[in-house]
């Protein structure tokens, strides 16, 4: 049961649209078995590192992070930074999903240790193919150390 | 002579002496050979005189043969120095008694002349006086002188000298006062034209004192010089009026400068706000964008079974159109990012990078039948990336507008001109009227309607931006319906890249 409760994918987004229509493209595709949307990056680190309202919540962490860099108070990069540069989480597989095309947050990101890099597309159809396919490389394809 | 470079005031000097020696002279002269002819004159009368007296003292001592009586009257011409020897003849002609002076030379008698009278040998005059006494000639008186011509001759000379050394220095002092009156005004000419000379003052001036031609010498001098001070002060007022205007200049360069460098600041920072505001703006729009276009599915797939058909339309066109304003977005969004990239530029082979681009525009549309005409390019200097991106939107238009032709004809090439390359995509397409080749190549510029040839007016904004940013010049020329011809050209040496 434990297991099977367990969430697969955690989506820091704080544009709460764009998080339903991600979630719905994921859902979609029967990807994960749970979901789990954070509206920022203070809050995704609070879910990670188990602190504030997530003290409690259950382990193991989320195998995937779909991670948003234009956020309000904690941003995708400083996210990235803490998740990569600690011990327990580095291994977690961050996909950073964003509007930004720009040069700088690419190589920021590559350089913290992000394992993708997906500008989100304009409509609809696409995005959900993008969530798609990297929830299913991420999640299926991909093996990870056990 | 007079020296070229003694003053004028010895100049005169020396005429004026010379002239007053010159006269002196020619007086001393004419006054000499007077006086020696008189003074010759007197003797020779002073000696027959003489002759005579000794003649009427010595008769009775020749009536009565007494020679030493004659002798003694001889002997008294002791007294006169100038008498060398005397005798007295007889009648007949003999030597009756005859006088030497003493310590004088042998003197030789002449024999009797036939006449009486004197002749003069150089300085010696031979004087014969007939001595009468009622009407017999009893004998004849013989004197022999010595002129002291050269004594008196000496005498006079040095009197003349001594006068004319007076007369002389006399002339010289009146001279002295009276050339004054000439050389005065003269020498004052000089003296002011020395001082203007030494010091380049050309306000003094020569005072005027004669009326002569030394008083019109002075106007004259005034005058010039007057000329002079006005042409120079002329100049220095005209020289005065240059260097200020050129400082002001200068000051007016320097506000200029600086207010071109404060615009142009204003003008980056003004341009990089806009970039700033478009790119924020674009990346912001598509957020709800997405979600317009999402919804609008999540609404068909949703509530399939509530919707006619009629909504369904409406959701389309909802779908569609949040799409088209997608595109839109991510165009002015590379046009602003084009902006802010930094050129790479390197040595591009433009037939390659067409040919490249063309053939990637092919593959996504095998079935197209494009007559496509590959010329020769020369290389260009450019950001490569960029340049595919101007290739890619010349040949897609150039695609999209001949794709209604039956056969569809796309020509491309390029050629060198003098400073520049210049290149060329021409079509057979729908063309355009010439009269709008001004909006061709604006931001959202388009010159078709979106149901003929959808776009967004984006794609020759950017190549303009992205040539022009290279240093080069984009136009167009078209007809409607018989195609269209794009050119833009780059400059053979690399330019900077600003914008």
């Amino acid at each position: 049961m434990e297991e099977f409760d367990q969430v697969e994918i955690l989506l820091v987004e704080d544009n709460a649209l764009d998080a339903e229509l991600t979630m719905r493209g994921l859902q979609n595709q029967k990807l994960a078995n749970k979901i789990t949307w954070v509206k920022d990056g203070e809050e995704a680190l609070d879910y990670v590192f188990r602190r504030g309202a997530y003290a409690d919540r259950a382990e193991p962490g989320p195998r995937l992070i779909l991670l948003d860099l234009k956020m309000p108070r904690v941003g995708g990069i400083e996210v990235t930074r803490a998740i990569k540069g600690d011990e327990r989480t580095k291994r977690i597989p961050i996909v950073i999903m964003t509007s930004s095309k720009e040069e700088s947050d690419i190589i920021d990101s590559y350089n913290l240790g992000a394992n993708s890099y997906i500008v989100k597309p304009l409509d609809f159809e696409s995005l959900a193919e993008v969530a798609r396919q990297a929830g299913f490389y991420w999640l299926a394809i991909n093996r990870a150390p056990n | 002579m007079i020296p070229l470079h003694a003053s004028i005031h010895r100049k005169m000097l020396v005429v004026m002496l010379a002239t007053a020696a010159f006269a002196l002279l020619l007086t001393a002269a004419a006054m000499l050979y007077y006086d020696l002819r008189s003074f010759r004159q007197l003797w020779v009368t002073d000696l027959t005189a003489q002759a005579d007296i000794i003649g009427f003292a010595a008769t009775p001592a020749i009536e009565f043969e007494d020679r030493q009586a004659a002798a003694d009257y001889l002997e008294s011409l002791k007294g006169k120095p100038s008498i060398i020897a005397a005798a007295i003849y007889s009648a007949n002609g003999s030597q009756f008694a005859t006088y030497t002076a003493t310590g004088g030379k042998a003197v030789e008698f002449p024999a009797l002349p036939a006449l009486d009278g004197y002749s003069v040998k150089g300085n010696e005059l031979d004087l014969f006086k007939r001595i009468v006494s009622g009407q017999e000639i009893l004998g004849t008186v013989y004197i022999k002188a010595q002129f002291d011509i050269f004594g008196r001759l000496l005498n006079y000379l040095g009197i003349v000298g001594a006068v004319m050394v007076l007369s002389l220095l006399a002339s010289l002092l009146i001279a002295r006062r009276m050339q004054q009156k000439v050389t005065q005004p003269i020498l004052e000419i000089a003296g002011v034209a020395r001082t203007v000379m030494d010091k380049r003052d050309f306000s003094s001036r020569a005072s005027k004192t004669t009326e002569d031609e030394i008083g019109v010498l002075v106007d004259a001098f005034n005058g010039m010089l007057a000329e002079i001070e006005h042409v120079i002060d002329e100049r220095k007022r005209t020289q005065f009026a240059l260097e200020d205007s050129e400082s002001r200049l200068l000051e007016l360069n320097a506000e200029l400068e600086q207010r071109v460098e404060a615009r142009t600041a204003q003008l980056a920072a003004a341009n990089k706000d806009l970039e700033g505001f478009s790119y924020s703006v674009s990346h912001d729009l598509r957020a709800p964008i997405r979600a317009i276009g999402g919804f609008a599915v999540l609404l068909g797939e949703d509530h399939q079974t509530e919707l006619g058909e009629e909504a369904k339309r409406k959701i389309s066109i909802i779908r569609s159109e949040a799409a088209r304003m997608g595109q839109l977005i991510d165009d002015l969004l590379a046009f602003s990012r084009l902006g802010r990239k930094a050129l790479e530029p390197s040595d591009l082979d433009m037939a390659e990078v067409a040919n490249n681009v063309y053939v990637r525009l092919n593959h996504a549309d095998p079935n197209r039948t494009v007559d496509f005409r590959l010329g020769s390019m020369p290389h260009a200097w450019g950001d490569r990336a960029l340049f595919e991106q101007v290739w890619m939107n010349l040949l897609s238009n150039a695609i999209k507008f001949s794709a209604k032709k039956k056969q569809p004809v796309i020509e491309i090439g390029g050629i060198s001109a003098e400073n520049e390359h210049v290149y060329f995509v021409r079509d057979n397409g729908a063309g355009f009227d010439s009269r709008y080749q001004a909006k061709l190549f604006g931001v959202f510029q388009r010159l078709h309607r979106e149901e003929e040839f959808p776009g967004t007016g984006v794609g020759l904004a950017l190549v303009h931006r992205i040539v022009t940013r290279h240093g080069g010049r984009v136009w167009a020329d078209g007809k409607p319906d018989e195609g269209a011809t794009f050119h833009f050209s780059l400059p053979k040496e690399a330019s900077d890249g600003g914008v």
